[in-house]
């Protein structure tokens, strides 16, 4: 090899690294959404368990008399079923999150992909006493996406605002997930919460890399969504919530 | 007074796990009201109802923990069961700190359940009986005159009636004649049980 000749391989390859990394810090950063999301799908499997716990004990001590009502206990026989029906529905969901897949963008509905998400998301939300609307806008272009990719987004939008409603009275926790035709033509997908607001000094500094407000933060999910969303075409950002509170917004262009 | 029968609440958003309570109670024979929120049951309480609540810790809206201090703030005396879920002992802490009569994790054993229910309804049964019985006091404490009245606090205070007259600027006979009537209009047999009865009562004199 010749001094001063670079093979065309050698900045490809280095591209390819970085790839590479950026696509384990997303695979990292998506873990890390994923386990911060355990404690909540753990309590909401907790349910089911009580409620099969419950009628199993029920129907044994229906059993256990003389002359056993077999209707009632038949009834609790199919209540059980119907729970454990539940608790599997749970897991899939999440299984279903955790599933790694290559990054494949197709014209998708923005709003389906919501919706598939929606049970989690009020689960979540659930857990942590808020309230969760969806106002999703009928008659939007489909959006070229990465299901997954954009399902971590909305993820982390999500835990980021339940994180900020912590301190607020639980009758005010709400947050609303909405979707609308942009300005000219993209698809916006917001979520605004009923929180304290962005602090200026956090404001500057939120999008920047391994910058946490979280004790247990990794610092990850707004510039890896900053990321994913940039890679997209989009723009992800935030502006201040109408009467209180914070909005972040991705806009997506349409396919 | 019309006594109401006692009822259990269960107040859980979960509907499966409120059903199969309401399930487990019914095959002991308790009869239960199963609501599926904190407002929901604070729209529907009468205070004078007695039983127990069964309460869910974490809620949407209304919390069990700010149902049971909206109860707190109201003057509620019905007894609290919290059921919580996996990770939410600090919350049952903070709960049992506020006065709650018992937790229990889900799932629990049944019998478990159903001991801590009959517990907290006798609970009930007794501080509903106690507080009747402070109302009857106090309506008697009422019908004394102001110079029965008089009289009762300085009873209270173990004045001789000899001193007794002398405070009060009256002959000893008559302060005995307001003893008795003291005595009477209280029902109290003794000296020792009117004291008691007052101090119950919550409506103790001044000490001067």
């Amino acid at each position: 090899m010749q001094p001063g000749y670079v093979s065309p391989v050698e900045p490809s390859r280095s591209e390819q690294e970085a790839k590479d990394l950026q696509g384990r810090l997303m695979q990292v950063s998506r873990l890390a959404t994923i386990g911060e999301m355990a404690a909540g799908v753990a309590h909401e499997l907790n349910q089911p368990l009580a409620a099969i716990t419950t009628y199993a004990q029920a129907g044994a001590r229906l059993l256990e008399r003389s002359d056993p009502a077999i209707e009632d206990v038949r009834e609790a026989l199919r209540q059980i079923a119907a729970q454990a029906m539940r608790a599997g529905a749970i897991i899939r969901r999440m299984r279903s999150l955790v599933r790694h897949v290559e990054v494949e963008r197709r014209p998708t509905d923005l709003n389906a992909l919501i919706e598939e998400l929606a049970e989690l998301m009020e689960t979540d939300a659930r857990v942590h006493g808020v309230r969760l609307r969806f106002e999703l806008g009928p008659g939007l272009p489909q959006v070229m996406v990465d299901r997954v990719q954009i399902q971590h987004v909305l993820l982390n939008l999500l835990r980021n605002a339940l994180e900020a409603l912590a301190d607020v009275p639980a009758a005010e926790r709400a947050v609303v997930v909405s979707t609308a035709l942009g300005e000219s033509g993209e698809v916006e997908l917001s979520l605004s919460d009923t929180g304290p607001g962005i602090d200026p000094e956090v404001a500057e500094r939120m999008y920047d890399p391994f910058f946490t407000t979280k004790e247990l933060g990794t610092g990850l999910g707004l510039s890896v969504s900053t990321t994913i969303i940039g890679a997209h075409d989009g723009t992800l950002g935030h502006r201040a919530n109408e009467p209180r509170g914070a909005s972040f917004f991705v806009r997506l262009p349409a396919a | 007074m019309k006594e109401l029968k006692p009822t259990i609440f269960v107040v859980d958003d979960d509907e499966g796990v409120r059903n199969s309570l309401r399930f487990l109670l019914k095959s002991v024979g308790l009869s239960a009201t199963t609501l599926a929120s904190a407002t929901e049951f604070l729209t529907t309480y009468q205070p004078d109802q007695p039983g127990c609540l069964v309460l869910d810790v974490r809620m949407p809206g209304l919390s069990g923990l700010e149902l049971q201090q909206q109860l707190n703030l109201r003057g509620a005396i019905i007894p609290v069961i919290f059921i919580t879920g996996h990770g939410d002992i600090p919350m049952a802490v903070e709960a049992m700190q506020h006065g709650a009569f018992d937790f229990l994790q889900k799932p629990f054993r049944d019998q478990d359940l159903i001991d801590r229910i009959q517990r907290a309804l006798a609970a009930d049964e007794k501080n509903r009986a106690a507080l009747r019985e402070r109302d009857r006091v106090r309506a008697r404490l009422d019908s004394l005159t102001p110079r029965e009245r008089e009289v009762l606090d300085l009873m209270m205070r173990g004045k001789p009636n000899k001193v007794m007259a002398a405070e009060l600027g009256l002959s000893q006979r008559t302060v005995e004649i307001h003893r008795a009537r003291v005595m009477e209009k209280t029902d109290a047999s003794s000296l020792a049980q009117l004291v008691r009865m007052v101090m119950d009562s919550g409506q103790v004199p001044d000490t001067k």
